[in-house]
């Protein structure tokens, strides 16, 4: 079994203050964990300034790899990340034999226990890609009805903070033509970043909201108690893991960061 | 406290009863949440033909409708051919499971493409009509059977010796077709769980536990199945399931 208490790392995908990180910690709090799981979160060194490129994604992916590399020697029972980009999963589960939950993947295949075809509602129209990219890797473009967004540029260190009359009535309006219009019958944030517009849709929505961050801790927590982990035959192992490299990679990004003035 | 109903297909007595209860003993719960199982109150003897799953889907559909008028907090069906899910969800507000598809769904969490383990020749029938449903052919590698018939009553038992063997090896011919995860294609496989895990290289999904922790993964979020999806009939008619059951109620209580 087990053991009694399970550290779960949540790697966030960029570096910030501790007030910034407060925000993405609320989420910690929609979850309802079970006693006897507890979550520590994790900034990476370095970051993409967002998600809307092929060089973003690279940036992201290496990041998030660097982030999460000594999770098992530090002594965590799982590594949940950040970002619905699932950005970094794919390398850190070829490294790690403990979970490492993609909240993206996590919330697309939940949606279709749920129902048959979910929208994707998004902030913005430029994250589409990040999208596009799990839903043709899992293969289920066909059951994605939509993806739709109010076209506002996010901010991923202060979230909606004092924005909110102006961005959630056009987020249940978006979602509601997910619904409507194109027979979504699930409703996916498409943004661990969107957690604190839950509340507010699933009470306005007559479909079921998933919200990424709280799931994939719960998936986490799952995953543990089935004592299950990731296929090793469907992530396997680099011949020579080279993680002093990488870790040395992310200290000079973060010094070029700083003297570039940009974090 | 929530209460969770889980609807056995079966009408089996209280020491049959037992050995699927023992699937709650194979995973760390919730101690918030209490799980009861259910037996239908009558069914088919078999379960290899449309004859079969139609009156398991009536079964299932009765039982899991006294579930929901007796208060339970969620419902799950005890078979991963998620027999009558679909019509129970059309008609309950609460959370409705089935193992079968959110075993599948869930094995493409953890890798690429699994292989289904299922019991002997006349069930393949069965997850193939699963697979077309759910709209996953294409990431299934393989579904292998272990030439064994099934025992609805007495499980595995004390047939492990014999049995094992053959299912480590119809596992060992999914994984040599593609297969990254392994579904076991059916709840009553559940005791063979452990000794499968500890023989072989690929993740296995045991549906019994995963959909009860999915019960709790959706209580917790306050989630429940999309009503556009399962739609309500414009007349519900309860009563008249009710007593179609009733009428052929098997008695195995004594």
């Amino acid at each position: 079994m087990p053991p009694e208490v399970l550290r779960v790392l949540v790697l966030v995908p960029f570096p910030m203050s501790a007030e910034q990180l407060a925000n993405r910690q609320d989420q910690r709090d929609e979850a309802h964990l079970p006693a006897g799981i507890e979550l520590e979160y994790r900034t990476t060194k370095a970051a993409p300034s967002n998600y809307v490129s092929a060089m973003d994604y690279v940036i992201a992916d290496v990041g998030l790899l660097e982030a999460g590399l000594d999770a098992e020697m530090d002594g965590y029972d799982a590594v949940c990340i950040d970002t619905v980009s699932d950005s970094g999963v794919a390398a850190l589960r070829s490294i790690l034999d403990i979970p490492v939950i993609a909240p993206g993947r996590t919330m697309f295949l939940t949606a279709l226990m749920l129902g048959r075809r979910f929208g994707v509602l998004s902030m913005w129209e430029r994250w589409f890609g990040l999208y596009e990219r799990t839903l043709r890797d899992l293969g289920i473009e066909d059951r994605c009805a939509g993806i739709r967004s109010i076209d506002t540029q996010p901010d991923s260190r202060n979230l909606f903070s004092g924005k909110e009359d102006d961005i959630l009535p056009g987020l249940h309006e978006a979602a509601l033509r997910l619904v409507e219009d194109d027979g979504a019958d699930v409703i996916c944030l498409g943004s661990t970043t969107m957690h604190q517009a839950h509340g507010y849709l699933q009470e306005r929505l007559p479909v079921p909201v998933l919200n990424p961050g709280p799931l994939s801790y719960l998936t986490a927590e799952t995953t543990l108690a089935l004592g299950l982990t990731q296929s090793r035959k469907a992530y396997p192992r680099p011949l020579v893991p080279k993680t002093e490299m990488i870790a040395e990679m992310l200290l000079a990004a973060a010094r070029s960061e700083l003297a570039e003035g940009r974090t | 406290m929530k209460r969770v109903a889980v609807v056995v297909p079966f009408a089996l007595g209280e020491a049959d009863l037992e050995r699927r209860r023992a699937q709650t003993r194979e995973v760390r719960l919730s101690t918030e949440i209490e799980y009861e199982f259910v037996p239908v109150k009558a069914g088919p003897s078999s379960f290899q033909s449309h004859h079969d799953w139609l009156l398991l889907d009536v079964a299932v559909l009765e039982a899991g409708i006294r579930a929901g008028e007796s208060g339970y907090d969620a419902v799950v069906v005890d078979t991963a051919s998620d027999s009558g899910v679909d019509a129970l969800r059309s008609v309950l507000d609460i959370p409705v499971v089935g193992p079968g598809r959110a075993s599948m769904l869930f094995a493409l969490t953890l890798g690429k493409r699994f292989g289904v383990l299922a019991q002997w020749e006349p069930a393949l029938a069965r997850v193939d009509k699963s697979l077309t449903e759910w709209g996953l052919r294409s990431h299934c590698a393989a579904v292998e059977h272990f030439d064994t018939a099934p025992d609805f009553e007495k499980l595995i038992g004390d047939k492990a010796g014999e049995v094992i063997p053959k299912m480590e090896a119809a596992c060992i011919r999914l994984i040599e077709s593609g297969a990254d995860v392994i579904c076991l294609g059916s709840t009553t496989m559940h005791e063979a769980h452990r000794v499968l895990v500890e023989r072989l290289p690929v993740p296995i999904v045991n549906p019994g536990p995963l959909s009860y922790k999915l019960v709790e993964i959706l209580l917790a979020m306050g989630l429940s199945q999309s009503r556009r999806a399962f739609p309500e009939p414009l007349v519900p008619k309860p009563e008249m399931i009710h007593t179609m059951l009733e009428s052929v109620a098997e008695d195995k209580t004594h």
